[in-house]
């Protein structure tokens, strides 16, 4: 195996392709009693519309198969449940979907070999039946409307939709329920022979176990499965606009809330490396929004804000920057936060600070195996590899670097919506 | 891993020494027996913590501070145990040998800031923080609708009984909000200083004697008292009849909260045997309820049951079409039927233990659920993790078969969701 030191951070990753493409990832913990392995697939909610392998047409699976693929998974032809085998051995288990991938997992302290064997050997046996697919669709309709019914959710989907014309990433990730009881157990098999493949999934394990046995298990369950030729996902022709300016709704709340997404076209910003990108558009909301931002002081001080929540969507073409804020004054709030791209100062003693604050954090995160997972999952779908230098990619960044990149940003091409308590119009 | 606890007169310390993480933590506990009229003034304290000091004069200030700490993290946090209420306020910051030689020292310096040296002139809290403060608290409480699995919670426990301290809600009251004044914020905050029994706990690569010097230091609080009530609220009898409640809400799926309680249980069936059991019924996602609710009957996403172990309670809920409410609740109450009547195998009892021996084992790989662990010795006499260890594989199918038998369902609540939107 090759093995990287993360440097900076007192941890080393050991890595290797197997002969059929999928990639393996260890990072060990000798000081912690437990371990964490993530088996992954780079295929999330966003790909809905492909040519499979060996077929000349595209197909269109239903919103939110990946996710109900997810669920399936734990079904299996000899009946016994994923779950219930973990538990043996006090070993817990789950599984997670997001726009760009999904991921098993297991974690515990004991079993780890044959936790690691049955962990591959289920998500490599997908079984699926007309009943078992029928049965789904109840416990996911509950999932979907358990969501739908956070008025945080209402708001973020309700911007989604309008920063993106056509973009998957308007919809759920669950889908609607009207999409996922279209779903049949030959979709199913259709998105999994064609993404389930090697040379599309990773499997990366965190903590405290036995690197040389792990890999061996490894070699014996993943060496010999093949790989179909690969799917060709369609295009995704997003425009750079946003699809609608401004909008508002109402909604079952007290406090109104506000959306607002920033997109920004990749290809306006110039060349960069794609880490060193996100370090420092995040950088730039962080000086501008952070917790220590003078936006934020003068919001607070002004009764402005309640509750602020801010984050980048990535997808290969776009960055989205995204705010969610509960406010007693949305049109004040908006107008603010406009100013404040409009002006967008950036201060170097602020970006300086922050540089030590992250490389502090990314020191502390690696104290522990969850967080390290996270992290590396991560890196590994958007970045397609291990990042060993993150801690010096953060040391060197430069002001100059920041203002050329946030001079190319277009900051009107904002969406801002409205959500309002539905008493408001009655 | 090695603990001393030092018995400073007016506190308790406890120090753990360990090298498994590279940061040290610091938790100072308040607490004094819960008044449901202080849980609000208890939640703005903590917020007033975070807002400004005497020396650090808004909320940015003292996140610079922080950020210049090397990030340096202090979070407060107001919680029930039992018959107690409990202020935390945390530190952690990254050890000196990852930072720079003084930086501990400083960042105990800025902790005794923030709980020694308020922002308070002429015996009043800043005003205009505690504006800040409590317009945000005020949105959030007039909001609680919107979270409905955590709202579920608390109607359930108001309609259980409305008098008992485990109907208190731990968020506070829109009430009680309004009658916060900057001075009797001081009065308060003055009160807890001198009266609330404290526990310290420092966890990290430390050395015990210095440490005890610099947190003496750090931590100068001079008065001495003594515990009050017991932990464990009174253990009283179920109720004859059930009782059935609901509320209607606009949204499109309904949240089950059901309240059991536990009567009549010893120390080591609550501690042991009750574990078990609810680990069996409604813990995990190998549980009964996961297994027939969800999996068979396709009823729902969410079902699960917790423990309220110092309220001698346990909770059933789960997310549901209304039209599933009776169909839902029949089976959950079947399957404490089969619990009572010993439908569960030898196998799910050896599973539970196992699932409970990885949650002990986890335990050593987190700074706070060590100091937790140490805490609940501390105030309930739990016992350590090896004798956790050693009992909890002991219990056997007649312990759990006899907790069974005295756990009853007690009260139902339905938050029903009845939607009038398209779609």
């Amino acid at each position: 195996m090759k093995k990287t030191s993360l440097k900076g951070l007192d941890l080393t990753a050991y890595t290797e392709t197997l002969s059929n493409g999928l990639d393996v990832i260890f990072i060990p913990f000798e000081n912690k009693s437990n371990y964490y392995i993530s088996y992954a697939t780079r295929f999330g909610s966003e790909v809905t519309n492909f040519t499979p392998a060996d077929e000349k047409r595209p197909h269109k699976v239903p919103d939110g198969i990946a996710h109900f693929l997810e669920h399936k998974m734990f079904e299996q032809e000899s009946g016994e449940d994923p779950f219930a085998y973990f538990s043996k051995s006090g070993t817990g288990a789950n599984a997670s979907t997001s726009y760009d991938s999904t991921q098993y997992i297991c974690y515990g302290t004991k079993n780890f070999l044959d936790n690691l064997r049955y962990l591959i050997q289920y998500v490599n046996a997908p079984y699926y039946t007309d009943e078992n697919v029928e049965k789904e669709k109840g416990i996911i309709a509950e999932e979907l409307k358990m969501y739908a019914d956070l008025p945080d959710v209402q708001l973020e989907t309700r911007l989604r939709e309008n920063v993106y014309h056509v973009h998957p990433r308007r919809i759920d990730i669950g889908g609607t329920e009207e999409e996922i009881y279209k779903i049949t157990k030959e979709d199913l098999y259709l998105c999994y022979n064609n993404f389930y493949s090697p040379n599309n999934m990773f499997l990366l394990v965190v903590g405290n176990f036995p690197m040389e046995e792990a890999m061996s298990v490894i070699h014996q369950e993943l060496d010999s499965r093949e790989n179909l030729p690969r799917a060709v996902i369609a295009p995704i022709k997003e425009k750079k606009s946003v699809r609608k300016k401004t909008d508002s709704f109402t909604g079952n709340i007290q406090v109104p809330k506000i959306g607002m997404g920033l997109k920004i076209a990749i290809s306006d910003l110039g060349e960069y490396d794609d880490l060193e990108l996100d370090l420092y558009l995040t950088m730039f909301t962080t000086m501008l929004f952070g917790s220590s931002s003078l936006f934020r002081e003068r919001a607070r001080n002004d009764k402005l804000l309640n509750n602020f929540y801010c984050d980048w969507d990535n997808t290969e073409e776009y960055k989205t920057f995204l705010i969610l804020a509960a406010t007693n004054h949305p049109e004040s709030l908006i107008d603010e936060i406009r100013k404040e791209f409009a002006k967008h100062e950036l201060d170097e003693a602020m970006f300086n600070r922050m540089k030590k604050v992250w490389i502090a954090n990314e020191v502390k995160m690696a104290d522990y195996i969850d967080s390290t997972v996270h992290n590396v999952y991560d890196d590994m779908i958007r970045y397609h590899r291990v990042i060993s230098n993150k801690v010096d990619t953060i040391r060197h960044m430069d002001m100059k670097t920041l203002e050329k990149i946030v001079s190319r940003i277009d900051f009107d091409n904002v969406s801002v919506v409205t959500m309002r308590p539905q008493e408001e119009i009655l | 891993m090695e603990y001393v606890k030092k018995d400073l007169g007016s506190y308790q310390l406890h120090l753990i020494q360990t090298d498994q993480f590279k940061t040290i933590t610091v938790r100072v506990a308040f607490r004094s027996p819960v008044v449901k009229e202080e849980i609000t003034v208890r939640n703005i304290l903590c917020d007033m913590f975070l807002q400004s000091s005497s020396k650090y004069p808004s909320k940015r200030d003292l996140t610079i501070q922080a950020q210049e700490l090397y990030a340096a993290d202090i979070q407060t946090n107001n919680s029930r145990l039992g018959n107690y209420n409990n202020l935390d306020v945390y530190l952690s910051v990254l050890h000196d040998k990852y930072t720079e030689k003084g930086n501990f020292q400083k960042a105990l310096q800025f902790l005794n800031e923030i709980i020694f040296h308020p922002d308070v002139h002429a015996q009043k809290f800043n005003g205009e923080k505690l504006e800040i403060v409590k317009n945000t608290m005020r949105s959030n409480l007039s909001s609680l609708k919107e979270d409905g699995a955590s709202y579920s919670l608390m109607r359930l426990f108001e309609v259980m009984d409305k008098s008992r301290v485990s109907s208190y809600r731990m968020v506070g009251y829109l009430d009680d909000l309004e009658k916060v004044t900057p001075e009797f914020l001081y009065q308060y905050y003055q009160k807890m200083i001198r009266s609330d029994m404290v526990d310290v706990f420092v966890i990290g690569d430390i050395d015990f004697k210095e440490m005890t010097r610099m947190v003496r230091e750090a931590i100068p609080i001079k008065t001495v008292k003594r515990q009050r009530v017991p932990y464990l609220l009174e253990d009283i009898r179920p109720r004859a009849r059930r009782l059935f409640a609901k509320e209607v809400v606009d949204t499109s799926q309904s949240k089950l909260a059901i309240g059991c309680r536990c009567h009549g249980l010893t120390s080591y069936e609550r501690n042991y045997a009750l574990t078990l059991y609810n680990i069996i019924l409604g813990g995990s996602g190998d549980s009964k309820l996961f297994k027939e609710v969800r999996e068979t009957y396709s009823l729902c996403y969410v079902i699960n049951s917790v423990p309220n172990k110092l309220d001698h309670l346990i909770l059933i809920r789960a997310g549901i079409d209304k039209e599933n409410y009776s169909k839902s609740l029949e089976l959950i109450e079947k399957n404490l039927q089969d619990m009572r009547k010993g439908n569960f195998t030898d196998d799910e009892i050896k599973v539970a233990q196992e699932y409970f021996c990885t949650a002990l084992d986890e335990v050593l790989d987190s700074p706070s659920r060590i100091m937790d662990n140490y805490y609940m010795m501390e105030l309930i006499g739990t016992d350590d993790l090896e004798e956790k260890r050693r009992k909890i594989m002991q219990v056997d199918r007649a312990d759990i078969i006899r907790v069974a038998k005295k756990v009853k369902m007690d009260t139902v609540f339905l938050l029903e969701g009845d939607s009038h939107e398209e779609n």
